[in-house]
């Protein structure tokens, strides 16, 4: 199935945005405020609910025009487009973020059109299959460990690195009882925070060329 | 709004298609999920995490009510995500040098795709057709795809040597401990900081 690879799951959601005159600021704008607005680290909506590998919100204005001698065309609506890449199955990840994040959602989406918002479960899973574009080609580049062994394993590599380079040439009953210990101590530290070490950027310009 | 989070960088790209060339791509993307030796190239390029096509063919726009009037539009169009570490020329860059034949097959049916070789008309072209990103999360902004491909063979090995340490004695497990250095040697570090650009 074109949307899924291995355990992952990549989710193509075009949402349409409001038409609306007499709102002001115009509805996509408003969108755009709030997604300037939203964490990108471990306090942002995605980090708080869990699965989520990578994702992404866009405001399409429009399709583009490349140019003579091909057609200019408009879309009648301008799309929020939400890609994600997570772990397991749609139904479960959408029922995650409508009972982790509701309000987050709910300010995002309540800007297209359709929108029935999070307190209906089943309704909100409706209209977001209903905006699902089914994936054409899907590739991940590790798609067999979820999101906590991803962060588990990160924590290991430095922590292992660091072990080796304390225990050059130990005696054999030594190095193994300090390796005993250290994975018990290893096994016991909590999974790293989704979504953390980002550093703030002072400057997002977004251009192409960064 | 930002292309960048951490080492990871999101590129949006949609372009116009005629309609009849639509079943003759999909074709092409069936072949190539069918086939996996054809997809090497793109395993290849490793800083790649996640990437996809997605076809929306013009009358297929989602009209979640069935009030809202429907698009009408002559032209599908093809829409490529890609979550990549490292810079936007290096990318473009590595695909035009590696994957210049998959982009052609792939592309060739969107209207005036010059080739992705050479390579300073195909960035015109990816520049003019790219759209940027709102809001980008990654759950570990610090690692690459590589970082990771090199962290999940540490744990692996890591959790084989710990399964039965425990029952060795000093002298099997120095064995199994020097097994395990040279197991995981290369892939030992911090993923560290990402970089910081303005």
């Amino acid at each position: 199935m074109p949307n899924q690879s291995g355990s992952l799951y990549g989710l193509t959601i075009l949402s349409p945005i409001l038409n609306d005159e007499k709102a002001t600021p115009s509805h996509d704008l408003q969108i755009r405020l709030y997604l300037a607005s939203l964490y990108t680290d471990e306090r942002g909506p995605f980090a708080l609910a869990p699965l989520t590998h990578l994702t992404r919100l866009v405001v399409m204005d429009d399709v583009i025009y490349v140019g003579a001698p091909s057609c200019e065309e408009h879309t009648k609506f301008k799309y929020l487009v939400w890609e994600s890449n997570f772990d397991g199955d749609l139904d479960t990840y959408l029922t995650t973020l409508a009972k982790t994040v509701p309000t987050q959602i709910d300010t995002i989406w309540s800007h297209c059109v359709g929108y029935p918002g999070t307190s209906d479960i089943a309704a909100f899973i409706r209209y977001m299959k209903a905006c699902q574009l089914q994936t054409t080609f899907y590739f991940a580049a590790i798609n067999n460990k979820t999101v906590e062994q991803a962060l588990t394993a990160i924590q290991t590599q430095k922590a292992v690195s660091d072990f080796v380079a304390c225990h050059q040439g130990m005696e054999p009953a030594q190095l193994q009882q300090e390796f005993l210990q250290f994975v018990e101590k290893l096994r016991a530290q909590p999974v790293p925070q989704r979504g953390s070490a980002a550093r703030a950027r002072d400057i997002k310009t977004g251009g192409h060329n960064e | 709004m930002s292309n960048i989070n951490g080492k990871a960088y999101a590129m949006n790209v949609i372009t116009p298609m005629k309609p009849w060339k639509t079943p003759i791509l999909r074709f092409l993307f069936w072949l190539l999920g069918a086939w996996k030796a054809k997809q090497q190239d793109l395993i290849n390029l490793s800083f790649i995490e996640f990437a996809r096509w997605v076809i929306v063919p013009r009358h297929s726009f989602p009209q979640p009510d069935s009030a809202q009037p429907s698009e009408d539009l002559r032209y599908d169009y093809l829409i490529f995500f890609s979550n990549f570490n490292g810079t936007w020329n290096q990318y473009i860059d590595a695909f035009s040098a590696v994957l210049f034949d998959g982009l052609n097959l792939i592309w060739r049916w969107s209207e005036k795709f010059p080739g992705s070789v050479p390579v300073t008309p195909f960035k015109e072209y990816i520049s003019r057709v790219q759209f940027d990103t709102d809001y980008y999360y990654t759950a570990y902004p610090s690692a690459t795809a590589n970082d990771l491909k090199a962290a999940h063979i540490v744990q692996s090995a890591l959790d084989d040597l710990a399964a039965n340490a425990a029952q060795l004695s000093p002298q099997q497990f120095s064995d199994a401990y020097l097994h395990f250095l040279l197991k995981v040697q290369s892939n030992l570090g911090d993923a560290g900081e990402p970089p910081v650009v303005c």
